[in-house]
């Protein structure tokens, strides 16, 4: 019963690592960058819903279209400033040089963040009873936020795959050269990209906040956690990485509760370092 | 070397400011050459190697505790314990690296920081570190003694700079940024260059970090893998500018300056601006402070192991031919990538002498067989011999050094690099190894690319480009060539001219050579065989004429006749 108890929490934190490594994953298939800012956004935007809903008592998932588009429109300003300027480096000096930027960004956003909400972790009070099913406990919040983002990774693998728009993203992932050749506008794509990017890691952020505790310094350690989940499932891939992700979440609920916090903590890491040394082959895009 | 000179003396009045000085300014003094020296580690593998690593600081963390450790425990002086955590540094870069090297790029970088993090959660964990409370050290009494060590430690960091922009070793590291297949392939031991020099990278931080924690007179996990102090590392590289010999220095001495002059008016917002700082430097100058004096002839990094003027160079002595062994053969060679066999049991061999041409319509495994014997690729089975004797348990970089050279398809040449370095970067690693700038020069002067030897590669056109590269090839001084698709794509008198090349290849002393080639007209009178390739397997061999004229081949290379 315990086991199948920590199973289930391991599944619906999964639920949720699949939203913040999906739109990591997708900046990175579609512009090979990876957006080291990336969980400075999901921060920025759990503590902006921290502070707002706390403030006005609204429920904090009403917040999240709302956060969607404002994020969205923040990606759309920034990728032409700051990312698309170095594309025309090629795409592997503009891999490293991107990483410089997005590295810098990170420090900004950290530092804003931190000015603007201090340095503790905070938690929102939202949801905070369980569900009882059949001797099971659900925690209500992990229920309701892992499936949501289970669900927008859902609603973005349909768009990626059944629509125009989104054939046209993947298509421009896979080759530039092939999709300019189609008629595809890959600037607009690129711009499209990481605004969804931010967009989701925003929503994410949104998500976590009612689980876990945010603070402004751990914006590194969920770029982290994405980038590990994106290396276990496949760079590139939208399937490997769900099941990835899964597989985290319930790896990590295991170690908490046996080993303790700390190697809850370090998992990912090890992960990462053991998949480097056992199979280097694992971390070559496609 | 009048460079360095002045270099070394500018360093010097530097470091002896604020000697005489105490409190602030020796503080600052301190901590800005430590910058320094820090920042000039993360140069050698991140500038001059191209490994961007956001994680040096485990090393910096590393030298802190393993000299406070040394300091408390063992009782020894700082002066010994700082060296002793550099030597601490240096090792655990030994161990990691041949691991952590085996990534490119971005998985590097994030590598680093991850590592970088389960440091920290190790030692907060561990308690004869003191956990997370960290160690407290005996109260320095005499700060500028610290000022001096780092002074020093500033200087051998300068030094190993110089040695850098100034050596062929340095070349051999420049080369892995440009392009490490192509480095490998005229004979760069790229794995043991990237490790020498992240070794290096790992030791210069980790005796910033032992001293600075004496300076401190304490240490925490927080404090030691601090990831701020890799963003500020990064921003003074890439301010300075990224792969020089000043750009680190100019870099942390004046944001160092002008963040302690400056910052005080933004006490919370350092971080922020410092990232502001990376971002702008990367759009606007990505080549920084030095990258900006380049543009004005300034500071520019000398051409390395270039003399005053190009020698006349002479040609290598002409070594007996070692006895009637074919120079290449492949016996039942077979590559396979999952379920496809890209060459199916190929055998062919190469005589003394003899120029011998391999054909096939595109996907017929021709590259694929020229990696699998330069090693580029395992084979999955077969057996590769080189004079007799099996090479395929032999790295690329060693084939190419005992005389098996190859060119690309489109030329892989060092874009950044002269067209003197390009040559010498071969030449060392060949067979002329002994007479390097000798036998550059004859290459040189034989290619015909003598009046242009100090221009940048970029500045070539293609034709001199291809030429370039066979002089690449050349400088090796080899004995067997392997030459992929040179003349694809080019116009007829392009073609000619490679032509002429290849008709003289004999002359430089080479037993064998090799051609994949698709254009057969360009290449059927050059060989002495032909050996013609479908679908991985081998379909035909013998003289050109009786080749062209077996109706198998005219069936799979030219269309069924109608």
């Amino acid at each position: 019963m315990l086991a199948l108890q920590i199973l289930i929490n391991g599944l619906l934190l999964g639920g949720l690592y699949i939203l913040i490594a999906q739109s990591l994953n997708l900046i990175f298939g579609v512009m090979g960058v990876v957006n080291l800012a990336h969980g400075a956004f999901i921060v920025v935007a759990g503590l902006f819903t921290y502070w707002f809903a706390g403030r006005t008592g609204i429920n904090p998932l009403a917040l999240l279209p709302f956060v969607f588009v404002v994020m969205a429109l923040v990606g759309a300003v920034l990728q032409p400033l700051l990312v698309e300027p170095l594309m025309k480096f090629g795409r592997s000096k503009a891999e490293l040089l991107s990483l410089m930027v997005t590295f810098g960004l990170d420090y900004v956003l950290v530092e804003l963040a931190l000015q603007l909400w201090g340095s503790s972790f905070v938690s929102l009070p939202y949801l905070q009873s369980s569900w009882t099913l059949g001797g099971l406990a659900f925690s209500q919040a992990l229920v309701v936020s892992g499936g949501f983002a289970a669900a927008v990774s859902a609603l973005l693998y349909w768009w990626l795959n059944r629509t125009d728009s989104g054939k046209c993203l993947l298509a421009a992932s896979q080759s530039e050269t092939g999709a300019i050749c189609c008629g595809i506008d890959v600037r607009r794509v690129r711009m499209l990209a990481f605004a969804l990017g931010v967009a989701l890691a925003a929503s994410a952020g949104v998500l976590v906040i009612i689980v876990e505790a945010l603070a402004p310094q751990t914006a590194d350690d969920l770029t982290l956690l994405a980038f590990v989940i994106i290396a276990l499932g496949g760079l590139g891939s939208y399937a490997g990485v769900a099941v990835a992700a899964l597989l985290l979440g319930i790896a990590q609920s295991l170690t908490g509760y046996f080993v303790g916090g700390n190697a809850e903590y370090v998992l990912p890491y090890v992960l990462l370092i053991l998949v480097m040394v056992v199979r280097p082959g694992r971390f070559r895009p496609v | 070397m009048r460079g360095i000179l002045a270099g070394l003396v500018l360093l010097g009045i530097f470091i002896a400011i604020p000697l005489r000085s105490t409190g602030y300014l020796l503080q600052l003094g301190t901590d800005t050459l430590a910058a320094v020296a820090i920042a000039y580690g993360w140069n050698l593998i991140g500038g001059f190697a191209g490994y961007f690593s956001f994680g040096q600081v485990s090393f910096y963390g590393l030298g802190a505790y393993a000299t406070a450790l040394l300091v408390l425990r063992a009782h020894l002086p700082w002066y010994f314990a700082a060296p002793a955590g550099g030597l601490v540094g240096g090792c655990a870069a030994l161990l990691l690296g041949p691991i952590m090297l085996r990534l490119r790029g971005i998985l590097f970088a994030l590598g680093m920081l991850g590592l970088a993090r389960i440091l920290a959660v190790v030692f907060n964990q561990w308690r004869y570190a003191g956990g997370s409370v960290g160690l407290s050290l005996p109260a320095v009494l005499t700060p500028v003694s610290v000022y001096i060590g780092m002074g020093l430690l500033a200087l051998v960091a300068f030094c190993i700079t110089a040695y850098f922009v100034h050596s062929g070793f340095g070349l051999d590291v420049m080369s892995v940024n440009e392009d490490e297949d192509a480095a490998v392939s005229v004979g760069v031991p790229t794995t043991r260059v990237k490790v020498i020099a992240f070794v290096l990278s790992g030791f210069l931080p980790a005796i910033a970090g032992g001293l600075t924690a004496w300076n401190h007179s304490y240490i925490d996990p927080t404090s030691a893998f601090d990831p701020s102090i890799d963003l500020m590392t990064v921003v003074y590289v890439m301010f300075g500018g990224i792969g020089t010999l000043w750009g680190p220095f100019i870099g942390a001495v004046v944001l160092m300056i002008a963040g302690e002059e400056f910052l005080v008016y933004f006490p919370n917002l350092e971080l922020a601006l410092y990232g502001i700082v990376v971002i702008a430097t990367v759009l606007a100058f990505p080549g920084g402070l030095v990258g900006l004096a380049n543009r004005f002839g300034w500071l520019m990094r000398p051409i390395i192991l270039a003399p005053r003027r190009l020698p006349a160079g002479s040609a290598p002595e002409r070594a007996e031919p070692a006895g009637t062994l074919p120079v290449l053969e492949v016996r039942d060679l077979t590559v396979r990538f999952g379920g496809l066999t890209a060459v199916d049991r190929v055998s062919l061999s190469v005589a003394r002498g003899e120029t011998v041409c391999i054909i096939g319509a595109n996907g017929a495994g021709k590259t694929t067989l020229f990696n699998a014997i330069t090693g580029v690729i395992p084979a999955s089975s077969g057996e590769i011999l080189y004079h007799g004797a099996p090479v395929s348990h032999l790295p690329t970089f060693r084939r190419a050094q005992r005389g098996m050279a190859r060119s690309f398809q489109i030329p892989r040449l060092m874009r950044s690099f002269t067209v003197w370095e390009n040559v010498v970067l071969a030449s060392r690693h060949g067979r002329q190894s002994h007479r390097v700038v000798e036998h550059a020069a004859w290459v040189l002067h034989t290619m015909g690319l003598a009046g242009m030897w100090r221009d940048p590669v970029s500045r070539l056109t293609p034709g001199f480009q291809r030429q370039l590269e066979f002089a690449r090839v050349l400088a090796l001084h080899p004995e067997l060539v392997l030459l992929d698709e040179v003349m694809a794509g080019m116009t007829r008198a392009e073609q000619e001219d490679v032509r002429r090349v290849i008709r003289r290849l004999p002359e430089f002393g080479i037993a064998g050579v090799a051609l994949v080639e698709h254009v057969i007209a360009a290449v059927a009178d050059l060989c002495d065989r032909m050996v013609v390739l479908d679908f991985g397997r081998k379909i035909a061999e013998g003289p050109p004429a009786a080749v062209l004229a077996d109706p198998a081949v005219v069936r799979a290379y030219l269309g069924e006749p109608l």
